[in-house]
């Protein structure tokens, strides 16, 4: 029966959301929310995508994928015994959402007149990655909503094998998704101007960032409550991560933050989602307070695998307290001190790298822990080694960047060469997808910091055929067009970059959108696996000559790079289970 | 058509706001650092995210070209941030100051050293 | 029990963070992300001149009762204040004065003739710099000034409502 209905309930919901889909593909403008988000001059596939660029659709959008893991959940686990708490969570927070967007946030009201046309589609919004970020990441939240479920079933009906394996799963897809998310929006804030480039420490970036670092920390501590290893501190995880997901919705929506993601903010909304978050969160906290005394857990030994698990849990823990007060503190001195401050990038980076080295570092101890504990002569003569090569970095007067980027390095090289050795001895590497995610995370810091020591820009100023020598390179700006599109009109300059006799040519953009008039700058990239070259087309000049920026910047797709490997890491290490 | 096309692409040109000043000539290559340092580290007033460097803005433009200026007149970072900040208010410096924000960066450092060392010797504990 | 502990901790921080989120919420009281130049005073340093060159005396923006108003002809906001910048100057005393902002003066003066002129003078700041000095942001901007000191600022357009918000009490 419940998992009929939970079929009944996700094709209703398909049905309503075709139904608002069709309004935007037929530009029907009575509808308020098509006539806000959408235009007749819009391309057809940015019509669909509009479909979730605002408050109500995306909502239902998210809605709409929550009804549909549940009806999927049914359809592969009906048998399990924790399934009917899990279907009760899931209709509980189903039932709130469909409070709420029905109360706050319809998306079907309509004008008694049909206007001519609608107000388009934020111009920000018409961008084939930026189009796809948001329903990804919606469905990453989604999916911890059931993983969260997951754990709630496991209060009440005790944590069996059959439960962690589906915990596992979930969670894997889930930290999958979000994971992508974020990639995604990332890749998108590089080359779109105005977004201080792939990583800002902005809010909203940061809102994404919280339910991740907490799944990232549920997913490995998954790996040992399966021995029912600190189990409640695993639920504990379970439930932040979820809880943190709906936080984001809360501080997204309503506008508490002021960020360019911030929708139409409206305090009922903003209040009702306050409630909400308040609800689940005194709910589930509660429930977990009064089984926690049915939770056996037991205590990892001294240097073990599951101590160092433990140490990257409190690490991971930490470094989501820093993102978590840097974000919220702006919130407490207005309320408090009538104050508007923000803290920006410095803090995050300059708190968080040392602590993302001691991840690393933790990793790297837990593959040579056999030789640690094996007898006390190799501890003692490895831990010389390592404390003479520091001591030898240190008073060699790096600075910090270029010292944390030999520490990164090295510890590339150990992986690499570890993970050779076996594959050569045994003919195969056990735990691939452990050995493959961890060094493309110490991969991503390798070319984040890379990135930050080398990269250069200047501003210059060049008329059609100037050419500008710039780092070992030349700039030239070949010629600036001027193209009509069907919804903006935009400004075409061609550059082209000469280094070591290969030319690469360039092209960026500044488009006047013909509704609303709004200007936005396309940047011209050019990337290799090494370094980009970045142009930003800026102003003119009297005298014919534009303003330009002009960037190279290292690492770029060694970020990307690594962060492909290690979705592939999670994604394998997810499925592998179970023999898909 | 084509006079068309001509008339429209002038058209376009100025419909863009226009900037009458050059870039920078003065500075040298440590003021340039200074300059970019500078712009990472404070928020387009205009904007609703972003730095200075990274915006395309007119205002942006104008205020990284007055800190250039201001470079070249020999003022220090601290009084170059100190004017933005009086002049736009606290919420565009984006650099976070420790001596007025302590909680800020205490909290964290205590609650990993505290949760370190209770979880240490816990485990030596139960191990004896 | 270590965990129930932890766990009222948890709750208790989370029941202190809630209600800062509501306070917030409630009192959702726009403060301005931006500080307004309110209490300045304008400091000239450059001759300033107007769209046709001529050079300003200082006077006429020193003394008095003076409404700066930011505009350009690139600018689609200042075209919809417009109208009610000319209502304003007509129906009551209003000493009006422009800020020609990053515009190219041909463009500037046909936007004037199109539109009808209701400024006493513009001052034409093509780099921007006049205005960046005195806190502008962008267009359009009104400052009230009172013998050179800025009285009421207000960033955006300018309104019936917004002018009895922020500028009629000193008319």
């Amino acid at each position: 029966m419940g998992s009929k209905l939970s079929y009944a309930n996700f094709s209703v919901l398909l049905i309503a959301c075709a139904y608002l889909a069709y309004q935007f593909l037929q530009d029907n403008f009575s509808f308020i929310y098509v006539f806000e988000n959408s235009s007749n001059l819009l391309p057809v596939f940015y019509k669909f995508s509009a479909f979730w660029s605002a408050h109500e659709g995306s909502f239902l959008l998210m809605i709409l994928f929550l009804s549909g893991s549940l009806a999927v959940n049914n359809l592969l686990f009906w048998e399990e015994k924790w399934i009917p708490i899990s279907n009760a969570t899931i209709a509980f927070i189903l039932f709130f959402y469909l409070l709420f967007q029905i109360f706050t946030s319809n998306p079907f009201l309509t004008f008694d007149i049909l206007p001519k046309n609608g107000t388009d589609l934020n111009p920000l919004l018409q961008d084939p990655l930026l189009a796809i970020h948001p329903p990804v990441l919606f469905a990453g939240y989604v999916f911890y909503a059931v993983t969260f479920s997951l754990v709630i079933a496991g209060l009440f009906r005790g944590f069996d094998k059959e439960l962690f394996k589906n915990l596992k799963l979930w969670a894997g897809i889930s930290w999958f998704t979000l994971t992508l998310a974020i990639l995604l929006g990332s890749i998108w804030a590089y080359y779109e101007l105005g977004w201080g480039g792939y990583w800002f420490w902005d809010p909203v970036e940061n809102i994404v960032l919280l339910p991740w670092l907490a799944g990232t920390a549920f997913t490995h501590s998954l790996i040992y409550s399966r021995n029912k290893i600190l189990l409640s501190w695993m639920v504990f995880l379970g439930i932040s991560t979820f809880l943190l997901s709906i936080l984001g919705s809360f501080i997204v929506r309503s506008g508490i933050l002021n960020s360019v993601h911030s929708f139409a903010s409206d305090p009922s909304r903003g209040i009702f989602l306050l409630s909400l978050f308040a609800l689940f969160a005194f709910a589930s906290l509660g429930l977990f307070f009064s089984k926690s005394v049915l939770l056996k857990s037991n205590w990892p030994e001294l240097i073990s695998k599951q101590y160092l698990l433990v140490l990257n849990n409190i690490v991971l823990v930490v470094i989501l307290l820093i993102v978590f007060l840097g974000t919220l503190y702006p919130i407490v001195t207005e309320v408090f001190y009538n104050q508007k401050l923000s803290i920006g990038p410095d803090y995050f980076s300059s708190l968080i790298t040392p602590l993302v080295f001691v991840l690393i570092a933790l990793f790297l101890a837990e593959q040579f822990l056999g030789y640690l504990k094996s007898n006390q002569r190799n501890t003692l003569i490895i831990s010389i080694i390592i404390a003479s090569v520091f001591l030898f970095l240190f008073i060699s007067e790096l600075n910090p960047v270029t010292l944390g980027l030999i520490f990164v390095a090295l510890a590339l090289i150990i992986l690499l060469l570890r993970a050779l050795v076996e594959f050569f001895s045994t003919k195969d590497i056990k735990v691939m997808h452990k050995i493959l995610g961890h060094f493309s995370v110490v991969l991503l810091t390798f070319s984040v910091l890379l990135n930050h020591e080398f990269s250069e820009t200047i501003d210059v100023k060049l008329k059609p055929g100037d050419e500008i020598e710039f780092s070992g390179a030349t700039l030239k700006l070949e010629s600036i067009n001027v193209e009509g599109q069907a919804n903006f009109d935009s400004v075409v300059a061609s550059f082209s970059v000469l280094e070591s006799n290969l030319k690469k040519t360039l092209v960026s953009e500044k488009r006047v959108y013909k509704i609303g008039g709004v200007i936005t700058a396309e940047t011209g990239i050019s990337s290799s696996l090494i370094k980009d070259y970045h142009v930003v087309l800026g102003d003119r000049y009297q005298d014919g000559s534009w303003s330009i920026r002009y960037s190279i910047n290292y690492g770029i797709m060694m970020i990307w790079i690594s962060s492909i490997l290690l979705l592939f890491a999670m994604l394998y290490g997810t499925i592998r289970r179970h023999g898909y | 058509m084509k006079n068309l096309r001509n008339i429209f692409k002038i058209i376009i040109i100025f419909i863009l706001p226009i900037c009458a000043e050059s870039l920078y000539e003065n500075l040298d290559s440590e003021e340039l650092k200074r300059l970019n340092y500078l712009s990472d580290n404070i928020r387009c007033p205009k904007c609703s995210y972003g730095n200075i460097s990274s915006s395309n803005a007119p205002i942006s433009k104008d205020l990284k070209e007055e800190i250039a200026q201001l470079i070249n007149d020999g003022y220090s970072d601290d009084e170059i941030f100190n004017l933005m900040e009086e002049r736009y208010g606290e919420y565009v410096i984006l650099k976070t100051d420790i001596d007025d924000n302590k909680t800020l960066f205490l909290v964290p450092l205590m609650v990993l050293i505290i949760s370190i060392l209770l979880v240490t010797t816990y485990t030596i504990k139960k191990t004896k | 029990m270590a965990t129930r502990i932890f766990l009222v901790l948890i709750m208790a921080i989370l029941v202190l963070m809630i209600a800062t989120f509501s306070l917030s919420l409630v009192e959702k009281e726009e403060i301005a992300l931006i500080e307004n130049q309110e209490g300045k005073s304008l400091n000239i340093v450059d001759d300033l001149y107007d769209i046709e060159g001529n050079q300003i005396p200082l006077e006429s923006l020193l003394e008095g009762k003076v409404l700066l108003n930011v505009w350009a002809s690139w600018c689609i906001t200042c075209l919809v204040e417009h109208p009610f910048l000319k209502s304003i100057t007509q129906s009551k005393d209003v000493k009006l004065i422009g800020i020609n902002y990053k515009d190219q003066s041909f463009n500037a003066e046909k936007y004037l003739l199109e539109n009808g002129d209701p400024y006493i003078f513009s001052i034409y700041d093509l780099s921007g710099e006049f205005s960046l000095k005195l806190g502008v942001t962008g267009a359009p901007e009104t400052f009230l000034l009172i013998d050179g000191v800025i009285v009421s600022h207000r960033i955006g357009e300018v309104n019936m409502e917004i002018w009895n918000e922020k500028f009629a009490q000193y008319f």
